[in-house]
């Protein structure tokens, strides 16, 4: 599974959210209204899941799917 | 100054059952829903026995979401909130939400999200702990989970007070609507006490029976073989709004609440005075609030505590005030039959007597075979519900250490 899917697949268990509610191309706050607090919860999953140290604002709710997957990406290597 | 305040509808979410009829028809029969507490090994603790709810998830309209956001007391909440909305048949969408107050009772919190949280707190360090612990817990989060939900945003308040929270919030709800600072009230309470620490400290207080052997048996106020209340879970809310808005709308009056008396007793932290004066000071007080005589009472609603002093006192207040017709007051303690919500138990003890007064049948008290001496010379209702037109009402809600609550209500 790609960096991508698997951010998907955190989010969408996290929140507990159809995968379809979770739209290319839009924010998380677009497309699933995530709140400051559910944003704190989708950092700490993306840490345990990927083994890397995301600090506050690399991953925020006006970012896409895509956006997190790459900045998960950029840390990986 | 508006006088009488209109329930126009209400929610109940209780052991005996979901939404009124399944609720009424437990009532009206003298179903006791008191069982064994199986959801964990409950066995370690003194007094394990509760009134449990067991079908929440099936009533719940809110999303699995929130849900894990939430403590159950907010899911109890916000399933009476919807309840006691359609039962009022108020849309929402016609409403100002500025104008909507939301007044709720709680005493002890959110503690099966807590005490969850707790644990990662201690094995898995402070990343382990959900960020929605500290909005999960608070005694006050039913109230914001409410509003949040639909949107609400005028002036509202959530009391802790013990086991009269509901009954207190109810009491400022009045006072606040009675000066036409809103247009309606969504009011009562909600208490979730059966969780492993919940539990305990309901257990601390020595407060509760430990007649674990016999759960349907074990509460059992104002007899000598008493040994404390059984606590239970659950949500009773209410719509209030002034009689002219309700006649505006068209809608039906179930009943009203005509008055509000409260008092302390200040003399002991847990116990109340067995002499009962500030109780009947209480009483008095709703009585004049409402401008009733004593003789127009057609039936009080005890709060029924099962302890030595709580019993006593409340008997005593009852024939300090009533005097000679103390023993013809039909008195009862309905909520023998499915536990006593604490900060909850109040407000359904006001829906009790709004059906009460619906069907003309004063609900029993369950157990009470043998009349502690002390407690004798009252009218209690047991054996059968009582057939009795009921057209105006006083309901007692006491908490710990003598917080003494008591409304008068009046049928539509």
């Amino acid at each position: 599974m790609d960096t991508k899917a698997k951010v998907k697949d955190v989010i969408v268990n996290l929140l507990k959210v159809k995968p379809e509610e979770l739209k290319e191309g839009q924010t998380l706050e677009q497309c699933l209204g995530v709140d400051s607090t559910e944003m704190v919860e989708i950092c700490i999953a993306l840490q345990k899941e990927f083994g890397v140290q995301i600090q506050e604002k690399e991953v925020a709710k006006y970012h896409s799917l895509d956006q997190i997957a790459q900045v998960i990406e950029a840390k990986k290597i | 100054m508006i006088k009488k305040i209109a329930i126009t509808g209400f929610g109940i979410v209780a052991p005996s059952g979901i939404d009124k009829k399944a609720f009424w028809a437990n009532i009206k029969a003298g179903r006791s829903a008191i069982k064994k507490i199986e959801r964990y090994d409950s066995s370690l603790y003194p007094s394990h026995i509760g009134g449990q709810i067991h079908d929440l998830d099936a009533y719940s309209h809110v999303s699995s979401r929130l849900l894990q956001k939430i403590d159950p007391f907010s899911h109890m909440a916000l399933i009476a909130s919807e309840l006691a909305l359609k039962d009022a048949g108020i849309d929402l969408d016609k409403e100002n939400l500025n104008n909507i107050g939301i007044f709720m009772g709680n005493a002890l919190g959110g503690w099966l999200y807590g005490e969850t949280e707790l644990r990662d707190l201690y094995i898995e360090g402070r990343e382990g702990v959900s960020p929605y612990m500290a909005s999960a817990w608070f005694p006050a989060a039913p109230q914001g989970q409410v509003s949040i939900y639909y949107g609400i945003k005028g002036y509202s308040k959530t009391i802790v007070s013990d086991r009269a929270s509901s009954l207190m919030a109810i009491g400022h709800a009045i006072k606040v609507l009675s000066k036409d600072k809103l247009d309606f009230i969504i009011a009562g309470g909600m208490e979730a006490p059966l969780s492993p620490y919940g539990l305990l400290c309901c257990n601390t207080n020595g407060d509760l029976s430990t007649d674990n052997e016999h759960p349907e048996g074990a509460y059992k106020p104002f007899d000598k073989d008493r040994d404390g209340f059984v606590a239970g879970e659950g949500a009773g809310l209410m719509i209030l709004e002034s009689e002219q808005r309700a006649a505006k709308r068209g809608k039906k009056v179930l009943a009203y609440i005509t008055g509000y008396g409260t008092s302390c007793d200040g003399v002991d932290r847990i116990k109340p005075n067995p002499d009962g004066k500030e109780l009947a000071r209480a009483i008095r007080l709703a009585l004049e609030d409402a401008q009733y005589k004593p003789q127009e009472i057609d039936y009080i609603s005890l709060d029924g505590a099962a302890t030595r002093e709580g019993d006593i006192g409340e008997v005593a207040a009852i024939k300090e005030v009533f005097g000679p017709r103390a023993k013809e007051i039909p008195v009862s303690v309905p909520k023998t039959m499915f536990g006593n919500l604490l900060g909850a138990s109040g407000a359904v003890d006001m829906i009790v007597t709004m059906m009460a007064m619906e069907h003309s049948l004063i609900p029993q008290t369950l157990n009470l075979k043998d009349v502690d001496p002390q407690c004798a010379g009252l009218n209690f209702v047991v054996g059968k519900p009582m057939e009795k037109e009921v057209k105006k009402a006083l309901v007692i809600s006491r908490g710990r250490g003598g917080i003494n609550a008591v409304l008068a209500m009046e049928k539509a």
